[in-house]
């Protein structure tokens, strides 16, 4: 709860709260002022949420298709801050997780190009780019 | 790991920046504003990462995302998008049992990660409690250590150097792996976005399907007399 507090309150209150004094919301508003490794957890959680509720609520084929690339974003953000964090245990070549965004950019843009030949193929088959309407394999 | 002073500020702003973006992207009903949305998005995920010091990783982010797939993504939203005005009076979330699945589905993943990273988050957040002291000297020391630039007034990253050697030294059958895929992608694309035409015109269609198609179609059947296709 006081993870919540600090992510999104604190930032839209720390102008108001200012002389609060002390008490929980003031140690949420001094970890608001300093970021760490959960601020961007929580971060890339959202933002696999957001692009989550877009695969499964959209029916526009595109749509889709750029909700799994905001995923794959969240996932790197994830792989980036653990790299950071682990740099900061001491070893200052633990890039890891950076060499492993890299390839995770390279299969998002193979899997765009083929995701978006399909795209092509399939409307000049099908004459449309909604999902609900692609149902030849129902039968 | 900890953000402080202007760090914090470029952070909050940031990730409220991705996020709304991205919400945006999801809800804009126009197929090139969801595109734009998300190149926003995008680049504000960018952001983040040079916050997080992994400048070339940010780089490739906006120059391979930005620069490449989002360009694909637009111009197949403006080769495909003429049955988007047709239904483009509708309600987008307009199916109550999907909407309603959908969000009991997100709002448990939304709890399970928040409580995840809530538990992890007592971890190391005492370790993080003196670090927060030796952070801005830790960063200073670290900066002394990075070449100047010709102008003298900027710091030369050595983030380039420390991925390109470990990409190198641990990942490089992954790296050629990578680039057998991407070939593989490039020439799947090539052929499925081949139109008809095209592929009569080198002779990739069985005859029966070429016999129907071309009663329909005057330009199929020209095509298929032509005496460099029959031969």
């Amino acid at each position: 709860m006081q993870l919540l507090l600090s992510n999104f309150c604190a930032p839209l209150f720390a102008v108001i709260m200012q002389q609060a004094g002390d008490g929980a919301l003031s140690t949420a508003l001094q970890r608001a002022q300093n970021p760490d490794l959960s601020k961007f957890l929580v971060i890339a959680a959202l933002l696999f949420i957001i692009g989550v509720a877009g695969v499964l609520t959209r029916r526009n084929i595109i749509v889709i298709f750029m909700s799994i690339e905001l995923i794959l974003n969240a996932a790197n953000l994830n792989f980036i801050a653990f790299s950071r964090y682990l740099q900061d245990t001491g070893n200052v070549n633990a890039v890891a997780g950076q060499v492993f965004t890299v390839f995770v950019i390279v299969v998002a843009a193979a899997e765009a190009a083929i995701g978006l030949g399909i795209v092509i193929a399939l409307y000049r088959n099908k004459e449309t780019i909604w999902v609900d309407e692609i149902d030849i394999l129902k039968w | 790991m900890i953000l402080s002073g202007w760090e914090a500020v470029f952070f909050w702003v940031f990730s409220i920046a991705a996020i709304f973006a991205g919400l945006l992207t999801v809800m804009a009903r126009n197929t090139i504003h969801s595109a734009l949305f998300l190149i926003s998005s995008l680049v504000s995920v960018a952001a983040l990462f040079i916050l997080l010091q992994a400048e070339f990783i940010a780089g490739v982010q906006i120059l391979v995302y930005v620069g490449g797939v989002m360009v694909l993504f637009l111009f197949v939203i403006m080769l495909v998008n003429v049955g988007a005005e047709e239904r483009g009076h509708e309600e987008i979330f307009n199916r109550p049992r999907q909407v309603t699945a959908s969000v009991i589905f997100c709002a448990l993943l939304a709890f399970g990660l928040i409580h995840a990273v809530n538990e992890g988050y007592k971890g190391f957040q005492a370790r993080d409690a003196n670090k927060l002291t030796t952070a801005a000297g830790d960063r200073a020391a670290a900066q002394q250590n990075l070449r100047v630039s010709g102008t003298g007034s900027s710091l030369i990253t050595d983030d380039t150097t420390r991925v390109g050697n470990s990409l190198y030294r641990y990942g490089s059958l992954a790296f050629e792996i990578a680039s057998v895929l991407l070939l593989v992608a490039i020439i799947g694309s090539v052929m499925l976005a081949r139109t008809l035409k095209q592929e009569a015109s080198v002779d990739d269609v069985s005859p029966d399907v070429m016999v129907r198609e071309a009663a329909g179609d005057p330009e199929l059947a020209a095509l298929q007399v032509d005496p460099l296709v029959k031969s």
